[in-house]
């Protein structure tokens, strides 16, 4: 297991430097000039010469990208080209909020689509089966922050059983941090549970007609035993790997579901830098969410390894 | 929002399931018409919509600002005081446009770039591949968001920005059905004929692709409309005032909580168009077969209740049977048809310490017999008639419960191919373990300890350490002689054998075959082997039960059955087999093919390959010992079994 | 005798040995200085378990996996030199047939398709004569014209597998390669197909390399034998020599491995056999015989060795030290697998201790 998880984290390193040389070049073709935003067009040529050489813009941009890269590395991501904020800062002040409704939603999609993928397996053309398949297509077809649109309506405005908008820190208040993060993470895991309902159902379906679950049964193992011990195992392995992907798709999802409830999270501070070309910030952004992405990874990685011997290196 | 895929299991189907035609079935046809009429609409519309809309969408009245429905202003007016309907209508236009871009746009990049790199391999694949998943690994909506930081917002960067995210998607697919298929064997056989690669890619490997691709281009669109409506939600997609779902809903939500209604026009327009893309999309993922095979529908129970007797009159007793099988009859519904018999007037007696062959082709019901003692049959089989007395219990009149504990204790099984019929995802010891303690109450060291014994037993060297190896560790034979320690770990009275030995090696086969002889001598369990190996049956059987389409031709005892073959089926199966046939071709065949179950002719299901077929043998035979002879242990279903001489195997 | 229409020396397929980023790893020798004989209208039939390297030697005779040493003299040209693909001269005098007919049909492509596909790369023909052509080649494999506009999955086991007999024969090739041509189907169908074979082969006087694992199957229908284990050619010789009196203790034990048809001869045998108890040793050994491991009648020379080919009396070769005329007796005995000659009434013979 040592050696999977220093496998994976080896391989991290090659994907890591991609990213980073992507976004460092696709920012360095933003086609606004940034000592024009952040002068804006009164300074003199002097003053623009100064910001320019300050922001070692002159360099060349191998040389900007190591730079940038060296101190990347050391936790400095630069500061906004606007409030002169730390952009590591700025971005680990957000970080929790969004976090908090990703993790959440994960929670749900994986306690909803768990439950209802293995119950429509159970019994392939049985009304459950049916229902769960139905409903599974709808909720993919449903925009998550439509959804949250309406759940705030409902369940906020109307019944006023959660607040509308805002976030409470947990270590501030746990229960209005339940409470605060209920209805957005309800709409951010709709989609992301009915995709899992969807691949549990295939999953155990199929799982279901291979040979050692007959010779199992043939065994006169019990039917719960066989399904939940010797069945679901087995089908989570591709679980794993689709639920991996769906939590990169929440963390995204979860930057449009901020702005619904009024969220204070990396939404509202990648929007707002992409609105000001931001450079600094837009670059600190995509690497740490890489970097939150690869964390999820490696976990998944580790739960795929615990689950499935083959994956194990010899 | 990222981009979507075909799941693992969907994008590596093999090719040879690619081509069916579609059969349009009533449920299909509830889900295509509706979706079709969804999008025909929203086409007409998008088209259309100068002619449709009543109101110029973009044309404010603050006098009418955020009302609800009415005749004049049938979905209500939004903040500007417009109308709603008129924005919808113009909204699915931008709908429309969104979608072909950005779904177009993402075949023409990822296609040709995964159909390149997969066939390319190498340096290139190494390099794309990476580049994509270091685009993957950044959360969908953060791509596109700098993507658009960098060409501007409005819809055709938007969808610009899709397009290029999406193409990853199908630059994945493309890329893993090439790699699918050029180890296809029939791109093998292309190459054999002298192929050009680029020939082998475009007319072998392309029209493969075909299937997948559609499916995939459905999943896109579908995302390609969420997507644009999150993009123009958040403000950086569709600049206002242009109508489009997404704006609309943006405003929706700035005025909430003076009218909520605002938000349901354009939130369920998405979703019902979503809907239907993606079920238009579920249904060509089934009738390409690339979606999960459901087990087909089981048949209905039989009108009685008790399970009928027909057929061959009843075998006599015999004092040491271990089973006793009397008219079993099997039906099986395959897929959307109704049920037909695959296993018809099945009867056969096996005595204690006793090994019967059940011999036969594919297709004979050999292998559903075998499964049916066991209740195994599965979603659409059912047992329809008969009796299967184990040891003085029928086994079909013992409610699900009784049989469960019959399994495993008196009648266990092994399967064919033992790396699959060991679950990958435990040690081999614990699945022998797990048997022991459950069926048997044995603790855990007890039963691990019994297993470790079992183990050795089997003939594996070093059993301690092989106990705690998973099943992808062993060989094919070192598995199957674990099948069999679990199979074996309770002293059943009757083990069922199916074709135990066929996967494996001829020089294992017979390791695995002397093995079951000595454990049969040990234990002195009834075996019922099925096989289509003859030969295999002559080392391992004390008698053998031919069948032909779903009955029993013949049964007699090994010997007899081997010099003096009744049934013109057993003789030609005889002859056919590779060390009966005499000298060089022509080798003897029996003509034609085995008819598949619900082809079978109603008289002597064999008669038309039938070399002495006479006009009696239109009519149903019966098994039975024949004129001249009254020895239960040897009965044919044939009429003419004594008057034919038939050629036994020397 | 006649020159041979294919020469395999010393040829040697070594699959891997190179990592994605050049490095060098250890390759695993698929087939290790392989010696092959193939002469016109000859079916050279090669046999051996899985793992053996026989479908290598197919692959590699095919162009289809490189040869990493040794030489392939086809027609008069070194196959084996050939890195970069086969010219099209080459390439349609050498076709072959595979063992799953269920994945060695393309599924959207028709019958005429399939079957017309070696004539569209090959010869320029007139739509018409090609047309005509596929019918021509329908009907030598016995099925009926009507077949051309459907597709593969229409179809059975058997009719797949003439289908593919069909394409094969398209370009009027020299040498066939049949990999397991019938162990995908039924026994009653089996010798439809090898009948086809043999009839196609007298009409044309064209020659087969048939790859198989069951040597009762190979003897009936091939003039020579080669035995394979785990990349050696162990044995190589005429069937009914190979057949009847095996030299080398593999081949033997491949013999004996298949049930008799007759139960009484076979319980006998089988109560004359000792089961050697699986060993942990590898089938395969680093050093000297490869064999050596399962060998029963291993001296100590097998442990330092490796054995030569040698001539055996009744024709061909095989590599084992036994038949050194100084070494022990050697093995060659009369055994009685099959039904054939005189011999299939002696007593089951006992090994020596």
């Amino acid at each position: 297991m040592i050696k999977l998880v220093g496998q994976r984290l080896l391989a991290m390193v090659p994907l890591l430097l991609i990213v980073s040389i992507l976004t460092f070049s696709f920012t360095a073709l933003l086609p606004s000039d940034p000592v024009d935003l952040i002068i804006g067009d009164r300074g003199s040529n002097e003053q623009h010469e100064q910001v320019r050489e300050r922001l070692g813009l002159n360099d060349p941009f191998v040389t900007r990208y190591l730079d940038w890269l060296g101190r990347a590395v050391q936790g400095d991501l630069g500061t906004s080209f606007f409030n002169s904020v730390r952009v590591t800062d700025a971005v680990l002040l957000r970080m929790p909020a969004t976090l908090s409704l990703t993790f959440a939603s994960v929670l749900i999609s994986v306690v909803v689509g768990l439950g209802a993928g293995v119950a429509a397996a159970l019994r392939p053309r049985s009304w459950i089966d049916r229902l769960a398949t139905f409903g599974a297509t709808i909720g993919q077809a449903i925009p998550n922050f439509w959804f949250g649109l309406i759940l705030a309506s409902v369940f906020a405005v109307t019944l006023r059983w959660f607040p509308a908008t805002g976030y409470v820190p947990l270590g501030e208040n746990p229960l209005g941090w339940l409470l605060s993060i209920t209805l957005p993470a309800l709409a951010l895991g709709l989609s992301t549970s009915a995709a899992l309902a969807r691949q549990v159902r295939s999953a155990m379906v199929g799982v279901l007609q291979q040979d050692y679950i007959r010779a199992a049964r043939a065994q006169g193992l019990s039917s719960r035993r066989v399904i939940f011990r010797h069945a679901l195992k087995n089908a989570l392995v591709p679980v794993v790997t689709v639920l991996s992907f769906q939590i990169t798709v929440l963390l995204g999802g979860a930057l449009i579901v901020e702005q619904v409830y009024a969220i204070n999270g990396i939404g509202s501070l990648a929007i707002a830098a992409v609105r000001q070309q931001d450079i600094p910030m837009i670059q600190g952004i995509v690497l740490i969410l890489v970097l939150v992405v690869m964390g999820v990874q490696l976990a998944t990685d580790i739960v795929y390894g615990l689950i499935n011997p083959k994956a194990r290196p010899a | 929002m990222s981009a979507p895929t075909l799941s693992p299991t969907t994008a590596t189907g093999t090719a040879a399931t690619t081509r069916r035609r579609p059969r349009w079935r009533a449920s299909t046809l509830a889900v295509v018409i509706p979706s079709a009429l969804v999008l025909l609409t929203l086409l007409i519309c998008a088209l259309f919509a100068e002619a449709l809309s009543p109101y110029d969408p973009l044309q404010q009245s603050l006098m009418d600002a955020l009302q609800g429905p009415s005749a004049k202003h049938w979905l209500g007016t939004d903040d500007l005081g417009r109308d709603v309907l008129s924005r919808m209508i113009h909204g699915s236009r931008i709908a429309v446009i969104a979608a072909a871009e950005a779904t177009g746009l993402a075949v023409l990049i990822g296609v040709p770039i995964g159909l390149f790199i997969g066939y390319r391999g190498g340096w290139w694949d190494w390099i794309t591949m990476r580049a994509v998943e270091a685009i993957v690994s950044i959360p969908g909506i953060m791509v596109a968001i700098v993507i658009i930081a960098i060409l501007g917002s409005g819809l055709h960067k938007a969808m610009f920005a899709l397009g290029i995210l999406y193409s990853t998607a199908f630059l994945r697919l493309a890329r893993s059905v090439v790699l699918t298929e050029r180890e296809e064997v029939y791109v093998k056989s292309a190459r054999v004929i002298g192929a050009s690669p680029r020939r082998i890619l475009i007319r072998h490997i392309f029209l493969n692709i075909a299937p997948p691709l559609i499916v995939q281009v459905t999943l896109t669109v579908g995302a390609v409309l969420l997507a644009e409506a999150g993009l123009s939600f958040v403000g950086i997609g569709v600049q206002p005032p242009q109508a489009s779902w997404g704006t609309m809903l943006n405003t929706a939500a700035a005025y909430m909580e003076l009218n909520a209604f605002l938000a349901v026009p354009p939130g369920l327009a998405i979703v019902v168009t979503v809907l239907a893309v993606n079920l238009l999309g579920d249904v060509l993922r089934d009738s390409i077969g690339r979606g999960v095979r459901l087990p087909a529908a089981t048949p209905p129970r039989p009108r009685s209740a008790a399970i009928a007797r027909k057929g061959t009159a009843p075998l006599p007793a015999r004092e040491d049977d271990a089973l006793r099988v009397d008219g079993l009859e099997v039906m099986v519904s395959p897929k959307g048809g109704d049920p037909v018999p695959v296993v018809t007037d099945m009867s056969f007696r096996i005595a204690k310490g006793e090994t019967l062959g059940l011999v036969g082709e594919s297709g004979s019901g050999k292998t559903v017999t075998g499964l049916a003692l066991m209740g195994l049959i599965g979603a659409g089989g059912r047992i329809t008639a008969g009796q299967v007395t184990l040891d003085g219990t029928d086994l079909l009149q013992l409610p699900p419960s009784g049989l469960e504990k019959a399994r495993g204790t008196d009648i266990a099984m092994v399967f064919q191919d033992p790396t699959t019929s060991l679950n990958p995802a435990y040690t081999v010891g614990s699945q022998i373990s797990e048997v022991l303690r459950i069926k048997q109450g044995l603790s855990r060291r007890a039963a691990w300890d019994r297993t470790v014994e079992l183990i050795d037993r089997v003939g594996i060297p070093r059993p301690a350490e092989r106990a705690r190896a998973y099943p992808h560790e062993l060989s094919g034979g070192m598995a199957q002689r674990i099948a069999i320690a679990r199979a074996l770990s309770c002293g059943p009275k009757l083990l069922i054998a199916d074709e135990p030995t066929t996967a494996l090696d001829v020089t294992v086969q017979q390791e695995i075959l002397d093995l079951f002889r000595d454990l049969q001598d040990e234990m002195g369990m009834a075996m019922l082997f099925v096989t289509h190996d003859l030969a295999v049956a002559a080392d391992i059987c004390d008698r053998i039960a031919v069948m032909y389409c779903g009955e029993v031709v013949e049964t007699a005892p090994v010997e007899q059955l081997f010099r003096d073959p009744r049934h013109p089926y057993t003789a030609g199966l005889l002859s056919a087999m590779p060390h009966g046939a005499s000298g060089t071709p022509p080798l003897p065949v029996i003509p034609g093919a085995v008819p598949t179950p619900g082809h079978w002719p109603t008289g002597c299901r064999f008669a038309p390959r039938c070399a002495h077929a006479a006009p009696g043998c239109a009519l149903p035979v019966d098994l039975t010992p024949g004129q001249t002879t009254t020895n239960a242990e040897r009965l044919t279903r044939c009429i003419r079994a004594t008057d034919l001489t038939l050629e036994a195997a020397q | 005798m006649t020159d041979p229409l294919l020469q395999i020396e010393d040829l040697t397929v070594t699959y891997g040995g190179r990592s994605l980023l050049g490095l060098k790893t250890r390759g695993v020798d698929a087939v290790k200085g392989a010696n092959l004989t193939i002469r016109p209208g000859e079916t050279l039939g090669l046999v051996g378990e899985s793992g053996s390297g026989k479908s290598s030697i197919a692959n590699t005779l095919l162009g289809l996996v490189p040869a990493s040493s040794g030489r392939m003299m086809f027609d008069g040209t070194d196959l084996a030199q050939m890195k970069d693909g086969y010219p099209d001269v080459v390439r349609r005098k050498i076709q072959a047939v595979f063992q799953d007919p269920y994945s060695s049909l393309n599924p959207s492509m028709t019958v005429e398709q399939i079957v017309t596909e070696p004539l569209k790369i090959h010869a320029t023909m007139t739509r018409a004569d090609r047309r005509a052509r596929a019918a021509e080649l329908l009907r030598m494999v016995n099925l009926p014209e009507t077949h051309l506009p459907r597709y593969p999955n229409e179809f059975s086991g058997g009719q797949r597998q003439r289908i593919a007999i069909a394409a094969a024969l398209a370009l009027q090739p020299k040498l066939i390669v049949l990999d397991e041509p019938v162990s995908a189907l039924d026994v009653s169908t089996q010798n439809q197909i090898i009948n086809l074979l043999y009839e196609r082969r007298d009409a044309t006087g064209m020659s087969y390399l048939l790859i198989a694992h069951d040597l009762a199957l190979v003897h009936h229908i091939s003039d020579r034998i080669a035995v394979m284990y785990l990349g050696h050619i162990v044995e190589e010789g005429p069937a009914d020599r190979v057949y009847h009196q095996p030299a080398h203790p593999y081949t033997r034990a491949l013999l004996d491995a298949v049930p008799l048809l007759d139960p009484e001869r076979q319980r006998a045998r089988r109560a004359a056999r000792r089961a050697a108890p699986p060993t942990d040793l590898p089938r395969i050994a680093v050093q000297g015989c490869p064999y050596r491991h399962r060998c029963p009648r291993a001296i100590d020379r097998c442990r330092s060795e490796s054995p030569r080919a040698l001539a055996v009396p009744g024709g061909g070769t095989a590599e084992c030290h036994l038949l050194e005329p100084s070494g022990t007796t050697p093995p060659a005995q009369q055994t009685t697998p099959g039904a054939k000659g005189p011999a299939s009434n002696t007593p089951p013979r006992k090994e020596p201790a």
